[in-house]
């Protein structure tokens, strides 16, 4: 706000002077002209005008960069500070509650079942650590691009239904709980590890943003250009201002309908990320809220003639495999 | 240990994290007190219009309704049911929005069950002690003040105010030590059970407060006067 008013002074101030200086200058000339006729106008005057000019155009549009800058810089760290309450309650709560079942367990006389039950909670909040601090460093490893490129070519229709399979099951969703469809005789070049990651973050949301029971459609088709795979789900769905923002890092939607929904504003950042790896793209689409929402991702379909970026990622796995083999 | 002959004091707590909450049900059953369970703020408004509780533990990060929201719901009908709060949050801003908002007491995740089942019987027994001590005689006057200790309504003859429990605590122990110095550091032992996260500020600011309101002058106190070095003192007839 500060920085507005200060622009906009500054600015005011730049165009009084301008006015001044415009003024004085046809007063100078006119009271020239009738003084002394004879003397005329140097014409060298005008240029320290015009460079004073540019200079000051030049300062003010510096200025507005700044400011800019300043302000998207504010954002970020409102988001980041989000970011970091996020995260500090979801290491916390899971930590405190395995200290407390931890602590009852030794300072208590526990009947069997309820030590059962407890070591249960504790078993599920250490998975959930797990989860938390595995999708933070994974993301640095694939932000610092520091990862282990295992990318290969293979099927796009088995792979994938492969993995959304594991996926899904991983989740304990019914075959009537998801759909899949496959229609595709392409081959991609993909790294299967990362791309699990991929559809274990969309059918963790669909569950998280879904206020009925889920309902998950997953259709892969193909061209001779691209793989695609559209992950349609019957949950909360996205306002239309939100459907860009959705990708961005620390990005997080408040849904009166789901309170309680948890996340560090990661996931979604991280899938953009990988299926950026991958020379692909994703993208999202919501008729609005309580419309469910569409996800699309496009991969390139591989044919070796013709495709450089899979050749190099095939290219640096090989070379790491080699690097590893051997180092051991 | 669980004492039979009481009876049982009832808890509700609000903490949307399961897994936490059986186990604390479990410890708080354990330790003989009746435990309600609010898995979010909604449910936990709807308990405490329903039922009466002798303390609450609130988490603050809650669905629908927070924490603090909570707290000053709950101080707005009832002023002195004693409110613990329990978070992940640590700030040095949550902490006092906790307090200003009507939470006598605060504790961090992770915390020490010990601890917690210590601060829980410390802040009872306080609550006990307040209703023994004011049971008698509710309504206090001095100078132009007049305070009922039970419903914490004040008036200071220019205008009414309610009091928060731990301000009405303070200045009740004040009162009964009448003429008497009181160190800040016995007030921190007395009314908030030795908290390690009290600081004798804390105690100092309470007294501006206290001055604040009753006072008929607060920089040139004559009722609550600060005796150098040593702490503070009530005496009801300023000379």
């Amino acid at each position: 706000m500060i920085f507005v008013v200060a622009q906009l002074v500054w600015l005011s101030l730049l165009g009084l002077w301008i006015y001044w200086y415009v003024y004085n200058y046809i007063v100078f000339e006119k009271v020239g002209d009738q003084v002394s006729p004879q003397v005329t106008y140097d014409i060298t005057n005008v240029a320290p005008f015009v460079l004073g000019l540019i200079l000051l155009i030049g300062l003010s549009f510096t200025t507005a960069v700044i400011f800019r800058n300043l302000n998207v810089q504010i954002r970020l760290t409102k988001l980041y500070d989000n970011f970091i309450g996020n995260v500090t309650h979801e290491l916390k709560s899971p930590l405190s509650s395995i200290q407390l079942h931890l602590e009852t367990l030794k300072t208590r006389k526990v009947p069997t079942d309820k030590q059962d039950e407890f070591i249960n909670l504790m078993m599920k909040d250490a998975h959930r650590l797990r989860n938390l601090i595995d999708s933070i460093l994974g993301l640095l490893a694939v932000e610092q691009k520091r990862f282990l490129h295992d990318h290969e070519v293979c099927d796009a229709g088995t792979t994938l239904k492969q993995l959304i399979n594991d996926s899904t099951e991983q989740f304990r969703l019914t075959s009537g709980e998801c759909n899949i469809e496959i229609k595709s005789t392409s081959e991609i070049v993909i790294d299967k590890n990362s791309m699990k990651i991929v559809f274990d973050n969309l059918v963790d949301n669909a569950i998280k943003y879904s206020v009925n029971d889920v309902k998950i459609n997953i259709k892969v088709s193909s061209n001779t250009k691209k793989v695609t795979i559209d992950f349609t789900d019957n949950g909360i769905g996205l306002p239309h201002k939100e459907q860009k923002k959705i990708f961005n890092k620390f990005h997080r939607i408040y849904n009166p309908d789901i309170p309680s929904v948890k996340g560090t504003g990661l996931g979604l950042y991280w899938v953009k990320e990988i299926i950026r790896n991958h020379g692909g793209k994703i993208s999202v689409y919501s008729e609005g809220t309580g419309k469910g929402s569409r996800f699309t991702i496009e991969l390139p379909a591989y044919k070796a003639s013709e495709n450089r970026f899979a050749n190099k990622l095939l290219k640096k796995s090989r070379e790491q495999k080699q690097k590893i083999t051997t180092d051991a | 240990m669980p004492d039979v002959h009481q009876i049982k004091k009832k808890i509700l707590l609000v903490e949307d994290e399961e897994s936490l909450a059986i186990g604390l049900e479990y410890n708080l059953t354990e330790e003989g007190y009746k435990t309600d369970w609010a898995k979010d703020g909604r449910e936990a408004l709807k308990l405490i219009g329903d039922n009466r509780y002798d303390l609450i533990i609130l988490d603050i990060m809650l669905p629908y309704v927070n924490g603090f929201e909570i707290a000053a719901k709950v101080r707005e009908t009832d002023p002195q049911i004693p409110v613990l709060m329990l978070t992940a949050r640590t700030s040095a801003g949550d902490r006092v929005k906790g307090l200003e908002s009507g939470a006598d007491d605060y504790i961090t995740k992770p915390f020490h069950l010990r601890e917690l089942m210590l601060r829980i019987k410390g802040m009872l027994k306080r609550k006990e002690w307040y209703k023994d001590v004011t049971s008698v005689s509710p309504v206090y006057t001095f100078g132009k003040n007049e305070i009922n200790f039970e419903n914490l309504k004040c008036k200071n003859g220019k205008e009414e105010f309610t009091l928060t429990p731990h301000e009405a605590m303070v200045l009740k122990y004040l009162i009964d030590s009448k003429d008497r110095i009181v160190s800040r550091k016995e007030l921190i032992e007395k009314v908030w059970d030795m908290n390690p996260e009290v600081e004798t500020r804390t105690v100092d600011n309470f007294i501006v407060r206290l001055r604040k309101y009753f006072e008929p002058d607060p920089s040139n106190p004559v009722f609550i006067k600060s005796i150098r070095g040593a702490g503070y003192m009530f005496s009801e007839n300023p000379d």
